[in-house]
C-alpha cells in the first residue's frame, strides 16, 4: 500500500474532503497539522515549495489541493 | 444526444438536476465538484430551511439530494470547457477529459471565481504567500504580518479569520471606503492588530521565493509605497465562469450572461443560464437554485 501523509489545516474544506476521499477508499494516511507544528510546516513547504494546503506525498509523489482524479491515478483506484 | 446538459454542480446546477429528473427529461449534468463558492465557508445561516451549516454540509446535501434522483446522469471530477453550436439543431458541449456531449439544451450554471488583482508577482507567487482562500491557509501565517486586499464581506471576512493567527494585518482598500456590511467593518476596527489604508492600490507583490512585501499607489499623495509582508490575501470580488459560450451568446461588460429574467433564456435559443454566471443582480444561494428552477421549467416547455 502506498505511504499517503496529508498537511492540513483544521479549517480547510479541501483537506477534509481528501481525508473523507481516503476513508471511503480505506486508505491510511498519516497527518500533519501545519497551523500548530511548525516542523512539518516547514517540511510540507520543502517539498511542495509552496505554502498553500493541502499537500498530499503520496509515495514521494507531491499533490497540492485535492484533485480526485488525480488521486485516484496516484493511488491506482482507477 | 440528451435533451438537456447542466453545467455545474453549485445550488443552482443541482437544482437544475432535481427539477429537470422530477421532469423526466434526458440529462447529464457536469461537475467539477459539488457546493458552488460556498463550499469553503465555514457557517452558512441563511440556506433556507437549515439554522446553520457549514459549505461542506451544503455540497454534501446537494450531491445526495441530486444522486437520489432517477434517470439523471452525473459526470462529476470534470468539467466543461467549451459550447459550440451544431449544424443542425442542439449543441455540442466539450469536457476537460476529451468528452464530447451532444444535446438539444444547455444550461450554464457555471458559477464565477475568485478575481486577481493582475499584477506583476501575484502569479509568480500564487501560493507562496498569496491566497485567494483566506478560511484555507489563514492558520499558516502564525505571528505573520499580512495584507487583505479587498474591503467587501469576503476582505473583512478574511482579516476576521487572520486575527486568530497573525500578529499585525494592513487592509488595503482602493477606495476612500470599505464597501463590506458596517458591523463587521465596526467589529474588525476594534482590532487593534487591524491598520487600514484607504485609497491604496497594489500595483506589485514583491518576493523570489515567498511574498516579501508590496508596493501601492497612495492616491492621496501620488507616490508609490511599500509594505514588508509575508502573506498577501486577495479578496476583490469574483469573475463569471461564461468563456465556455463567450462567443455564442451575449455577454455584458464584465463577462455575465445577460438573461431574461423570466425565462433566464440567454440572447441564443437553446441555451440558459442561472446563478452567479449571470447578470442577476443578487448573487445568493437561495437565488441561484430558484432561478435554474425557472430555467429547468422554461426549457421543458421549449422541448
Amino acid at each position: 500500500m502506498a505511504k499517503v501523509t496529508i498537511y492540513s489545516t483544521p479549517t480547510c474544506v479541501y483537506c477534509k474532503m481528501a481525508k473523507e476521499f481516503f476513508k471511503k477508499n480505506s486508505v491510511q494516511y498519516a497527518e500533519h497539522n501545519v497551523a500548530e507544528d511548525d516542523a512539518a510546516r516547514e517540511e510540507m513547504v520543502q517539498k511542495s515549495h509552496q505554502l498553500g494546503v493541502p499537500v498530499i506525498d503520496i509515495d514521494g509523489e507531491i499533490h497540492v489541493g485535492f484533485n480526485r482524479a488525480e488521486l485516484e491515478r496516484a493511488l491506482g483506484l482507477k | 444526444m440528451y435533451d438537456l446538459v447542466i453545467v455545474g454542480g453549485g445550488p443552482a446546477g443541482v437544482a437544475a438536476g432535481v427539477y429537470a429528473a422530477r421532469k423526466k427529461i434526458k440529462t447529464l449534468l457536469i461537475a467539477k465538484e459539488f457546493g458552488g463558492q460556498s463550499l469553503v465557508s465555514a457557517d452558512i445561516q441563511n440556506w433556507i430551511g437549515v439554522k446553520s451549516l457549514s459549505g461542506l454540509e451544503l455540497a454534501q446535501r446537494l450531491e445526495e439530494h441530486l444522486r437520489a434522483q432517477e434517470g439523471i446522469e452525473i459526470l462529476d471530477g470534470d468539467s466543461a470547457e467549451n459550447v459550440q453550436k451544431l449544424d443542425s439543431t442542439g449543441f455540442r458541449v466539450t469536457a476537460k477529459s476529451g468528452k464530447v456531449l451532444e444535446t438539444k439544451t444547455v444550461l450554464i450554471c457555471s458559477g464565477s471565481h475568485h478575481k486577481t488583482l493582475g499584477v506583476p508577482g501575484e502569479n509568480k507567487l500564487n501560493g507562496k504567500g498569496v491566497v485567494y482562500c483566506s478560511t484555507c491557509d489563514a492558520p499558516l501565517f502564525g505571528g505573520k504580518t499580512v495584507a487583505v486586499v479587498g474591503a467587501g464581506n469576503a476582505g473583512l471576512e478574511a482579516v476576521r479569520d487572520l486575527f486568530s493567527y497573525a500578529s499585525k494585518i494592513y487592509l488595503l482598500v482602493r477606495s476612500d471606503k470599505a464597501k463590506g456590511d458596517p458591523v463587521t467593518l465596526e467589529e474588525v476596527k476594534k482590532n487593534p492588530k487591524l491598520e487600514i489604508k484607504y485609497q491604496a492600490e497594489v500595483r506589485e507583490i514583491l518576493g523570489e521565493n515567498m511574498v516579501t512585501g508590496v508596493k501601492y499607489l497612495d492616491k492621496a499623495d501620488n507616490q508609490i509605497k511599500e509594505l514588508k509582508l509575508d502573506g498577501v490575501f486577495v479578496e476583490i470580488g469574483s469573475a463569471p465562469n461564461s468563456d465556455l459560450v463567450k462567443d455564442l451568446v451575449q455577454l455584458d461588460q464584465g463577462g455575465q450572461i445577460m438573461v431574461d429574467s423570466k425565462t433566464q433564456i440567454s440572447s441564443l435559443a437553446g441555451i440558459w443560464a442561472a446563478g452567479d454566471v449571470t447578470d442577476v443582480l443578487y448573487k445568493q444561494n437561495n437565488i441561484s437554485a430558484g432561478d435554474a428552477v425557472k430555467a429547468v421549467l422554461n426549457i421543458y416547455d421549449y422541448l
